[in-house]
């Protein structure tokens, strides 16, 4: 223990001794630590704990799937989770929960809330009651007797004042009363935004459909039972019920996951990952560079590692002191990378909107916690010990008598030395090269995202979200009647150029805009049951102005198209070419829902062209228009163009509304150019942090690359002096340098290129606007590495070029 | 084979020793078939022209060199046949250093430097201590203990290198040149030094080209392209050819 304290002492003394090059070495493991710690405490947020429940692992999603279609994840229709409860023998608790969205009026402004239909044993099955009141009673899922409201913490303080006495009180939900029953605890929004909860009551029709899926089905596994005897037990139940139902079942699979999987997104755990990996390279390059400085200082101090082992020291003890080095470098940069982490969470945390952020799991629980701690920590020794590991063991292979013979000069670096050197160098490049092209194409795709909306100039658009209450509501006439004057009183309100109406507008609703089935006339469901689905838009004939959409074929939707007129439809380019493959559309009829529905048969008028309405998918989506006279919404867009910023208006756009309907809440009101970035922030979040971490890497490769060059420098003073001796001119030397430091910068960029390439087929495989073979990326990137590097070397070059060739010769 | 070369047996014993390296394919050779014996509370002095193998023998007799043939007994054990790790821990515990260049470690201080052999030999610090500070009083450089070798003259370096090669009591001690970058009187304080260890019963095995240095030994090794060519017990001897 003593010897430890001992090398401990010894080594703080070295490090201060040499205080640049330990000051570079602590700023790069700061930077490479730090990264990877910001990135530990949000992917242990995201991936591990991103429900706040006890025992989350023992709490499953059971969901449907269409993985041949690319549906990963699918909520499961009424009648199946009906059976699953009389059938399944796993699961302790079986519940389910819908959405629902509901207006709140009454005593305080018209409010729009999120809400969730949950069974009973919702709150049960997850291990979280009310703070306050209690959990729904299963009578209260009979229709008729399901007039009972759970409220969030965060609605209860907002729109209740905290009121004690909520409890037992009557509010108006969607023109009725209900019942408040029970206040959530603080900081609980499951499912993810839920501000409020409802019974999830189903009409006797409803519970034995089969077609329709809309539940979201958690189960709590029975004690002993493992998610993969559960699995097994419920994929058996799902296969009898697919040849039992093959109409409605076919082409479905059952796709059971621990409930941390089901809530945090494909997308959220792929990028997630994604920057784990960018982070680790970070590191690799922070440790690369240590090293580089450890064999620099190691080789510099060979004549005392030599006397230490004459002095009866092994090579353990040897090994032993230079790893303490390293570990204090690394622990140094672990405080110091504390600090980092804290700034860039904090700074992370602070730019994601608050309308976002409720949508992703386990934002609310990322911190700087114990296990952050300790993580950092786990880093800062593995660094340690991985930047010191090599230095350290060559150092204890020094050859003693030809070292301590010479009259006490230090022994030069050694071919074994050098190639490692260089090899740590052509590694830093490589990673480099990869960071970097990894950001520039996420940089490339989320201006993508943005460009390809600029056509129809978003930040001149106001657009809002209203839903008209059911029970006032009920008849079409009545909805088709309040959109038109809704139509009429926006149009001529001052400085609105145009409005209109739509289901949703692009990147609405985070970029996840559902689909829904349809039918085509005549053709006949393939053998395997494969779906017909587009994103279904209930819209006015200005939307396609508005947005600039062009058409390609036939007509466009007109004012003329109503109630009264045959049913028609507009489809995207994209829904032609998918599926009226060399056919013209024009003429033919679709549906939507399956053929036998109940709704009408629709002619196909026009063609337009397509519209980027959702940037989670690359390809464009099909989508069908609807005249909004012809099935007037519940829930609508309002679109408006104006001659100024759109925020201004809102006050004429409410006292509008107000005038036909003072009850109707007004929500999600923002400028388009808002809506879509707020909706592809997550990408803006990846792509800055690559290309920081990008920059970063490409700092520490070059401050690697200026190192050991200039420690070439150094060791090759005498031979300069030797050249410049025998004629060699500055020109010579300077080229001499900057080719061996280029070849380095070569060797990296050849061996990264090939990795960077496998990287982008896989991000342009999931993003709008990347492709693998982009120009500026594979060529403008690694010109700019080895700018950058070939800079790096010049400074060790013309430092060489200067040397006083009678003093290099003297130079020992 | 064990040699024994009468009732005491030597404490260095090498027969047929050889240290050869390859180069463009032929074979040269460092030193060959040496074969001698050293005495315990010798003063033996190798010495030879440059090249001859004089630091090479030094190396190898310090066990700090393995790559060699032969036969080589210290203190009766064959060296030959003990791997690295047995070799480090003889040469640990029974041969002293001292080195031309002092090859003290720059970072250490006096007293750092005279403890750091004890510490590889697990000794606990309060005894350390007390080994530390007998060595600097019986060798008079207790106001040195806080400076490090750059504050000090080169004698006072090569008086703390001797300081060191001792303070573990070894049965032998090597020098290489121990007085070559001295001046005569810094080097004569320290040949005395060696006299008097020598006269307490260390063995000294020292290489040197300076004949004054080499009488206050009582034998001399001439050594010539790696053969002995000579062993001479008179001061005198080292006037032969």
């Amino acid at each position: 223990m003593n010897s430890v304290w001992q090398d401990i002492r010894f080594g703080i003394r070295m490090l201060a001794k040499n205080q640049l090059a330990s000051l570079v070495c602590i700023v790069a493991l700061a930077l490479g630590i730090g990264a990877n710690t910001v990135m530990f405490s949000m992917a242990e947020a995201f991936l591990l704990h991103p429900v706040p429940f006890e025992d989350a692992d023992r709490i499953v999603a059971l969901t449907d799937s269409r993985p041949h279609q690319g549906i990963d994840i699918n909520a499961v229709a009424p009648a199946t989770y009906f059976d699953w409860k009389k059938e399944a023998r796993s699961f302790d608790q079986l519940a389910a929960y819908a959405w629902r969205e509901v207006n709140l009026t009454g005593d305080h402004e018209p409010q729009r809330v999120q809400a969730f239909g949950a069974t009973a044993n919702l709150f049960a099955t997850i291990g979280v009651m009310p703070e306050k009141g209690r959990a729904f009673l299963e009578e209260e899922e009979e229709p008729g007797r399901d007039r009972e409201i759970i409220l969030s913490y965060g609605l209860w303080t907002q729109r209740y004042g905290s009121d004690p006495q909520i409890v037992g009180k009557n509010i108006t939900v969607d023109g009725k009363p209900f019942e408040v029953v029970g206040v959530m605890a603080k900081g609980f929004d499951f499912p993810l935004s839920a501000e409020a909860w409802v019974p999830l009551s189903v009409d006797p029709k409803d519970r034995v459909d089969r077609s329709s899926r809309w539940f979201w089905v958690l189960g709590r596994l029975r004690p002993g039972v493992s998610l993969e005897e559960a699995s097994a037990e419920m994929r058996s139940i799902s296969q009898r019920q697919a040849e039992a139902y093959p109409e409605t079942n076919k082409g479905w699979q059952l796709r059971p996951m621990p409930l941390r999987e089901f809530v945090t997104s494909t997308l959220t755990r792929q990028y997630t990952l994604l920057l784990l990996a960018a982070v680790g390279f970070v590191l690799l390059i922070a440790c690369a560079n240590v090293a580089n400085v450890q064999f620099a200082r190691v080789t510099a101090r060979s004549n005392e590692f030599a006397v230490r082992t004459a002095l009866g020291g092994s090579a353990w003890r040897v090994v032993r002191l230079l790893l303490t080095e390293s570990l204090l470098l690394s622990l140094a940069g672990a405080a110091a990378s504390l600090l980092l982490a804290q700034w860039g969470l904090k700074v992370a945390l602070a730019h994601m909107p608050p309308d976002i952020a409720k949508f992703v799991a386990g934002w609310k629980s990322i911190d700087l916690d114990a296990e952050a701690f300790a993580f950092t920590l786990a880093i800062a020794v593995l660094s340690g010990i991985l930047s010191g590991i090599a230095p350290a063991f060559l150092s204890s292979r020094t050859n003693l008598s030809e070292t301590l013979k010479d009259g006490g000069r230090a022994m030069s670096s050694g071919r074994a030395r050098h190639r490692l050197r260089s090899t740590l160098v052509v590694i830093e490049v490589s990673l480099a090269l990869v960071l970097l092209v990894g950001a520039g194409l996420l940089v490339k795709g989320f201006r993508g995202l943005l460009n390809v909306n600029e056509g129809y100039s978003p930040s001149t658009l106001l657009t809002m979200n209203l839903t008209l209450p059911e029970p006032r509501y009920a008849k079409p006439e009545v909805r088709r009647a309040f959109h038109g004057e809704v139509l009429q009183r926006l149009g001529s309100a001052p400085g609105v150029q145009s409005v209109a109406l739509v289901s949703h507008v692009p990147y609405a609703n985070g970029g996840d805009l559902g689909t829904e089935l349809f039918a085509i006339e005549g053709r006949e469901p393939s053998e395997r049951g494969d779906l017909t689905d587009a994103i279904i838009q209930d819209t006015t004939s200005s939307y396609f102005s508005l947005l600039h959409i062009a058409l390609v074929d036939g007509r466009l939707l007109t004012d003329r198209d109503g109630a009264e007129t045959p049913c028609i439809t507009v489809i995207s380019q994209s829904l032609a070419k998918r599926y009226f493959p060399g056919e013209n559309p024009l003429g033919k009829r679709i549906k939507i829902g399956g053929a036998n529905s109940d709704t009408p048969w629709l002619s196909i008028v026009g063609v337009v062209k397509d519209v980027h309405y959702s940037w989670i998918v690359k390809e464009e989506v099909p989508t069908i228009y609807r005249p909004f006279r012809q099935s007037p919404p519940y829930s609508t867009t309002i679109v408006l163009r104006t001659t100024e910023t759109p925020l201004l208006h809102v006050p004429v756009v409410r006292r509008e509304l107000a005038a036909i309907d003072p009850e109707l809440p007004l929500y999600n009101i923002k400028p388009q150019d808002q809506v879509i970035q707020e909706s592809i922030i997550g990408i803006a979040y990846v792509a800055v942090m690559m290309a920081t971490l990008g920059i970063i890497a490409l700092v520490l490769a070059s401050v690697g690359v200026f190192g050991v060059m200039s420690y070439a420098v150094t060791e090759r003073a005498h031979e300069i002096g030797v050249r410049m001796s025998l004629g060699a001119k500055s020109n010579d030397i300077v080229r001499m340098v900057l080719s061996r430091g280029m070849l380095l910068t070569g060797m990296g960029l050849a061996i990264g290129l090939p990795i960077a390439f496998l990287l982008a087929r896989a991000l342009s495989s999931l993003l709008f606007g990347v492709e693998a073979t982009d120009l500026d990326s594979f060529v403008g990137l690694p010109l700019l590495l080895a700018a950058v590097a070939a800079a790096a070397c010049y400074l060790p070059a013309r430092r060489a070029a200067r040397l006083d060739p009678l003093k290099a010769l003297r130079y020992e | 084979m064990k040699v024994r070369g009468g009732p005491v047996a030597p404490l260095i014993q090498l027969r047929n020793l050889e240290k050869s390296f390859e180069a463009g394919g032929q074979k040269f050779y460092v030193l060959r078939r040496v074969t001698l014996d050293v005495q315990r509370a010798e003063f033996v002095t190798i010495m030879g022209p440059s090249g001859a193998g004089k630091s090479t023998l030094l190396s190898i007799l310090g066990m700090l060199d393995g790559a060699w043939s032969g036969e080589y007994f210290f203190n009766e054990q064959p060296v030959h046949k003990l791997n690295t790790k047995q070799r480090n821990e003889l040469h640990k515990y029974n041969i002293g250093f001292v080195f031309q260049s002092y090859h003290l470690i720059d970072t250490l201080t006096v007293y750092e430097n005279l403890e750091i052999p004890l510490s590889y030999k697990n000794i606990p610090h309060k005894e350390r201590a007390s080994l530390v500070c007998d060595t600097l009083d019986r060798f008079n450089i207790v106001a040195k203990k806080d400076l490090f070798p750059n504050q000090l003259s080169g004698g006072q370096q090569q008086l703390v290198g001797v300081a060191r090669a001792v303070i573990q009591n070894p049965k032998l001690i090597l020098a290489d040149e121990p007085t070559g970058n001295l001046h005569s009187a810094q080097g004569e304080e320290i040949m005395e030094l060696f006299k008097r260890l020598n006269d307490a019963g260390t063995t000294i095995i020292q290489v040197t080209h300076s004949e004054k240095n080499a009488a206050y030994g009582n034998r001399i090794i001439q050594l010539r392209d790696g053969w002995v060519v000579s062993q001479d017990t008179s001061a005198a001897a080292h006037t032969s050819p």
